[in-house]
């Protein structure tokens, strides 16, 4: 491709596989995210279960210590940064746009960009088990571990670089969002009338940008440590403090936890309404209080350092502050349950998994108000009783979120409905195996059995349950499984949708499903927070094509891939730097110019028609 | 809900443009960048086992690239002013100003640097110092330099007639930039040279001695 | 690149002589702070000019050269949250890495 660089013209067509990679709508790019995030899903599930597989019986000999760090390594990281946070990335990208009443985001090149540098960021980090093993520091990377000094495996820079990619795509999304939350929402779309699932999107983008900034510098900081042998983290050789990566990692840690949720809180608040028939209860309390989660979030990190010996006072402000985050959180869950109450409810699918998330996300809520308090945090610090309260806060919350979301919003995505029959089977077995799986590790964690430890003797008792803990593990799996076979069914043969087949109320509904490339014939001016419901003679028929044809949208692009792959290739370069030093100098050189070359041919990038300036200019 | 047609779709929600509010969230997010590193740095003060620290920070040296810098923010609101009335001539001269001046900067930086390993042995390896201190200076030089790039960049495509009154927003984005990056050092200069150096031992002494050489009698 | 709006003058905008005025106080504030480098006083007094004068250089630039003074409120909101926030973290960190909470 580099050869081409010069001479790339502006692509028009939007036909094949080219179609998609120099694709700038958001709702190919959503797709993408979901795909993508959809595979990493199954990667990090598989590597849970071979670690379930090792842990079902004691003094178990399937994998060795080192491959089980490398599974739980893995596991988490995926599941965070390659699972949760694109799976958001692409409900953000397909409905933020439709639901404010736009017609692409506001820079829909740098959107491209995000998807691009993630999924690279994705392989390469991944890519470390061709070349070295997979990266085995866990999904914290805890320096001064991660050192060279005790970590010599090349696949701790893997880790690093793939991070640092990911995170530069993760905050150019988050800016994206930003940007096209406050500026284009269509006409009367006060910020007090947005849907639930914006708002969200709105906070989590802010958390973006103000959280990802430092753990950019905590992983340059290592990387630097690593490859040009500075001290930020060389405690023995020039007195570095061992606790700074820990704060610098949890200061973005924290915030990130709520990253991963406030989407899917975003999600249910906006299911709960539809199923229920009545509008959300206290909509205005259920915004600020997502604002105030996230404002808190940036001063609890120290939380998950109780035990480094913090001193009392910041221990018991800490403590305080965590504790404080429980009454928003509160607040939320009973604005969700008086949504229900009295309300004419509808059990679909959708509203099944909402209710999953309700239930499961106040449990994990629940235990984490008790790691608040300081003597029970040290009590179970590292034990599985840790490992159980963030399963069901991201697992109970984020992933039965996000699966209410593929739910409800799978027929305006693909025009189809997914199976009503498999779905309940999909939840009830998902949520009888997610019990199943992490209810006992409670009761393992308070017993004393820690993480991340690879086998167990038999004396210890603490076979029964995490044998039960596996075959959990393999319930979640089938639900799984059959949301693959309910996808791939209804893709081809699913009842077709309609534009609003669960009546609801936001302006995603009031445009054919799947949507067409310019979403809306007409920007819609919108009155109210239901526009749909409050106005019904308006909701029925979207207006035909105005008579001088199709909104004009923003052309294809070459540029985001080509210099997401100048960024990737930089970091490529980096590495082989360590092996072959001129190699190494030859590639950060050659695709630094590709790069550069990109981020100029991107900014005087010529819109292939004339015309096309007129309607979408802001890019 | 009402479907109207001639909406203008350049009308933004806030009526404030998208690559401005753009501009600004960078900033914003460069924002938490820097305070980490400046953090880092002021956290690692005084824990080095070996090695110079704040007492090589020469005051006289960076005051005087300090001020260039601050010059060089004068000089791009002036650009700006320029091109905002319309006169090319005026944006054009004050914007070469103003990469002159971030290039003088960076010269008295690479100065600053070659001086602290040549005569102090200081490098990124040597100490908590050296480490903290030149990456967290060494980000801020890199900021400089995409800015000059970037002006360098807009004047060049003003010749070629991209950049003229009708976009000078462009160069109001580009400004924000350059002053972030003013403001940041401004920051680094009170708090990392002025008070991190202030009452180091054998100060006075280094400083004659910076000063007699930057001025050539050393 | 239609959409370009053609900068509105506004009544109290600076003109080049106010930002020329307002380089001479930066460059003068920052003399100021190259004098009481070299006075003999107590290091906390010390502290505390140049944080004020830093600081008052820091807003001169971000309110007249950066225009936040006269531009729409929300960019201000853009940059200075994220920078209270900052500094809070900054003073926390220095405070624990300080022993200053045992």
């Amino acid at each position: 491709m580099a050869a081409n660089i010069g001479i790339l013209k502006r692509p028009v067509s939007t036909e094949g596989v080219w179609g998609w990679i120099t694709t700038v709508d958001h709702k190919r790019i959503g797709i993408l995210y979901g795909v993508s995030a959809f595979i990493f899903f199954l990667i990090g599930g598989i590597e849970a279960l071979l670690m379930r597989v090792q842990l079902a019986q004691p003094e178990s000999t399937f994998v060795d210590a080192g491959t089980f760090n490398a599974l739980f390594t893995m596991h988490g990281t995926t599941m965070v940064f390659m699972v949760v946070m694109p799976a958001g990335a692409a409900f953000f990208n397909f409905l933020v746009p439709l639901m404010i009443g736009a017609r692409d985001v506001a820079f829909p090149r740098l959107n491209a960009l995000s998807y691009w540098l993630f999924i690279f960021g994705a392989i390469l980090m991944n890519f470390s088990f061709f070349k070295a093993a997979f990266p085995d520091v866990g999904w914290f990377g805890y320096a001064p571990l991660t050192t060279s000094e005790y970590t010599l495996s090349s696949s701790t820079d893997y880790w690093v670089l793939g991070l640092q990619i990911m995170g530069i795509g993760t905050t150019a999304a988050g800016f994206n969002f930003v940007i096209t939350i406050l500026n284009m929402r269509a006409p009367g779309m006060t910020l007090m009338r947005m849907p639930l699932f914006p708002w969200m999107t709105l906070i989590v983008s802010f958390l973006i940008i103000f959280a990802f900034p430092p753990l950019t510098i905590a992983l340059t900081l290592l990387l630097f440590d690593r490859f040009f042998g500075t001290n930020f983290f060389d405690t023995a050789g020039a007195g570095a403090d061992p606790l700074l990566w820990q704060h610098l990692f949890w200061i973005f840690g924290h915030p990130e936890v709520y990253i991963l949720i406030l989407p899917a809180m975003g999600i249910v608040s906006d299911v709960l309404p539809t199923f229920s028939r009545k509008p959300l209860f206290g909509y205005t309390t259920v915004v600020f209080a997502g604002a105030v989660i996230a404002f808190l979030g940036f001063g609890v990190w120290a939380h998950h350092m109780f035990t480094t010996g913090l001193g009392a006072w910041a221990t018991a402000a800490f403590a305080g502050a965590t504790m404080a985050i429980g009454v928003p959180t509160g607040v939320k869950v009973f604005n969700w349950l008086a949504t229900l109450w009295g309300g004419s409810i509808q059990f679909k699918t959708p509203l099944l998994f909402a209710l999953g998330f309700i239930s499961m996300f106040m449990l994990g809520g629940l235990s984490g108000v008790m790691h608040a308090a300081v003597p029970v945090d040290t009590q179970q610090q590292d034990t599985y009783f840790i490992v159980a309260h963030f399963h069901y806060v991201l697992f109970g919350g984020s992933i039965f979120g996000l699966t209410a979301g593929i739910y409800y919003w799978f027929p305006k995505m693909t025009g189809r409905m997914l199976s009503e029959r498999i779905g309940k089977w999909h939840f009830w077995l998902m949520f009888i195996g997610f019990n199943a799986t992490f209810m006992p590790m409670h009761i393992l964690g308070v017993l004393g059995m820690p993480r991340r430890v690879y086998t167990y003797s038999i004396d210890q008792n603490w076979a029964g349950l995490n044998l039960f803990v596996s075959i959990g593990a393999f319930i979640i799996a089938i639900s799984i499984a059959l949301l693959i076979v309910n996808i791939v069914r209804s893709v081809r043969k699913g009842e077709v949708a309609g534009m609003n087949p669960w009546a609801g109320a936001t302006l995603e509904w009031a445009i054919p499903s799947p949507p067409p490339h310019y979403n809306f014939a007409m920007i819609p001016t919108v009155r109210s927070q239901h526009p749909l419901w409050d106005e019904e003679a308006n909701a029925v028929e979207p207006p035909p094509l105005p008579e001088h044809g199709e909104p004009h949208m923003p052309d294809p692009s070459y540029w985001p891939i080509v210099v997401a792959f100048g960024i990737t290739m930089v970091a490529g370069g980096l590495l082989i730097w360590q092996a072959t030093t001129w190699v190494g100098l030859f590639v950060i050189a050659v695709s630094g110019f590709i790069g550069i070359r990109g981020i100029y041919g991107w900014v005087f990038e010529p819109v292939a028609e004339e015309s096309a300036e007129r309607v979408h200019a802001h890019h | 809900m009402q479907y109207l047609s001639g909406i203008d779709d350049h009308r933004t929600s806030t009526g404030l443009d998208n690559r401005k509010m753009l501009m600004w969230a960078f900033l914003g997010s460069d924002v938490m960048f820097f305070g980490t590193l400046i953090g880092t740095h002021l956290i690692y003060r005084n824990r080095n086992l070996s090695g110079p620290q704040e007492e090589i920070l020469s005051i006289p040296i960076t005051t005087i690239s300090t001020f260039v810098l601050l010059m060089s923010s004068l000089a791009m609101v002036l650009a700006l002013a320029g091109i905002q009335r319309g006169n090319m001539g005026q944006f054009r001269f004050w914007t070469a100003i103003v990469c002159i001046f971030g290039s003088i900067f960076i010269g008295f930086q690479m100065f600053e640097f070659t001086e602290f390993a040549a005569h102090y042995g200081l490098t990124p390896r040597t100490n908590l110092f050296g480490s903290t201190f030149l990456v967290m200076t060494g980000f801020h030089g890199t900021h400089v330099a995409v800015g000059i790039l970037w002006l360098w960049s807009i004047l060049f495509a003003s010749y070629k007639g991209k950049i003229h009154q009708g976009n000078s927003l462009q160069v109001e984005i580009a400004g924000l930039y350059w002053h972030f990056v003013d403001i940041v050092w401004i920051v680094i200069f009170g708090v990392v040279y002025l008070i991190g150096a202030y009452g180091a031992e054998g100060r006075a002494l280094e400083d004659a001695h910076h000063a007699a050489r930057a001025v050539g009698i050393g | 690149m239609a959409t370009e709006h053609v900068h509105v003058e506004e009544h109290n905008h600076p003109g080049p002589r106010q930002y020329v005025i307002i380089g001479a106080i930066l460059a003068v504030i920052t003399l100021i702070e190259f004098g009481v480098f070299y006075l003999s006083i107590d290091p906390a007094l010390m502290t505390w000019i140049i944080l004020v004068l830093s600081s008052s250089k820091f807003l001169l630039v971000v309110g007249y050269f950066m225009h936040l003074k006269f531009d729409d409120v929300r960019f201000s909101g853009l940059f200075f949250a994220p920078f209270l926030i900052m500094v809070s973290i900054a003073v926390v960190l220095m405070a624990l890495f300080f022993n200053l909470t045992r």
